[in-house]
């Protein structure tokens, strides 16, 4: 049994369109920022290719910034793309998760899939839902579980 | 790094406790209600010592709380190792929202064929 994160979006835009903007620097500025009522802190930098990292720090004040740095595993224009990811919050606390994307021609637009999993303790969660809190997480709505056949 | 060592070595405490069986029926008996450590140990035929070894494992992976009540020691069950991760996936919940909603309106509001200017 594993935890995963999923959210799924259709974008009015070509596979290619979305993969560059997603991952091109200087778009992510743009993208990234473009709902934002007041301005806040964005960096990012971006090396692109297998191996190479992407760093995004952002936050709404230089004491509450986020940081994480994504470091490309497989990439496969415009179709997927995989990373690592490793985030820190303002008080210092560190998460690494896996990062899949895929975007998938859908219609005159793109269905853009993100699946982030490796969250940690899932033994954990495991244990107390099956035994001491069943059905204590089930308010975490966006949750997919997935249970192995042995589960 | 430190805190992810730190984490990484919060973590091992939390598996090494549920590594046994006695200290995942003391859960599983604190699921239900808190009891002290003598309560814990009459079912189980275990001397208060040896219960108060399991609680203190259960207490270090930071599964359990205690606390002193008059001549006893109430145990119950802390979620703070999952508080955790339940945290940070609502942080990317939130992260990947924002993206998406980026994005969207990123070529919404640019829905020109050949890309955005930037």
């Amino acid at each position: 049994m594993s935890l995963e994160m999923r959210m799924e979006r259709r974008l009015p835009a070509t596979p290619e369109q979305v993969f560059d903007a997603y991952t091109d620097a200087e778009k992510q500025k743009v993208w990234f920022s473009i709902l934002d009522e007041e301005p806040g802190i964005v960096e990012i930098e971006v090396d692109l290719r297998v191996g190479g990292k992407q760093t995004a720090v952002w936050g709404p004040s230089p004491d509450a910034l986020f940081r994480e740095t994504q470091t490309f595993l497989e990439i496969d224009r415009p179709h997927r793309l995989v990373t690592e990811s490793t985030g820190v919050s303002p008080d210092g606390m560190t998460m690494t998760t896996r990062i899949e994307i895929s975007f998938e021609a859908a219609g005159d637009g793109t269905l853009m899939t993100v699946v982030q999993s490796g969250f940690p303790a899932p033994e954990i969660r495991d244990f107390f839902v099956a035994e001491v809190w069943a059905g204590a997480l089930a308010r975490i709505e966006a949750f997919v579980l997935r249970e192995h056949a042995d589960a | 790094m430190v805190n992810h060592m730190v984490q990484q070595a919060v973590l091992d405490r939390v598996f090494a406790a549920l590594s046994d069986p006695t200290r995942r029926g003391i859960l599983v008996r604190l699921g239900q209600s808190p009891a002290t450590v003598g309560e814990l140990a009459e079912p189980t035929g275990m001397t208060l010592t040896g219960m108060k070894k399991h609680v203190q494992v259960l207490e270090d992976a930071g599964l359990v709380v205690t606390e002193k009540v008059g001549r006893s020691r109430q145990c119950r069950l802390s979620a703070a190792p999952l508080d955790e991760a339940m945290a940070w996936i609502g942080f990317y919940q939130r992260l990947w929202a924002r993206r998406l909603d980026g994005l969207d309106a990123y070529f919404t509001l640019n829905p020109d064929p050949k890309g955005p200017a930037t």
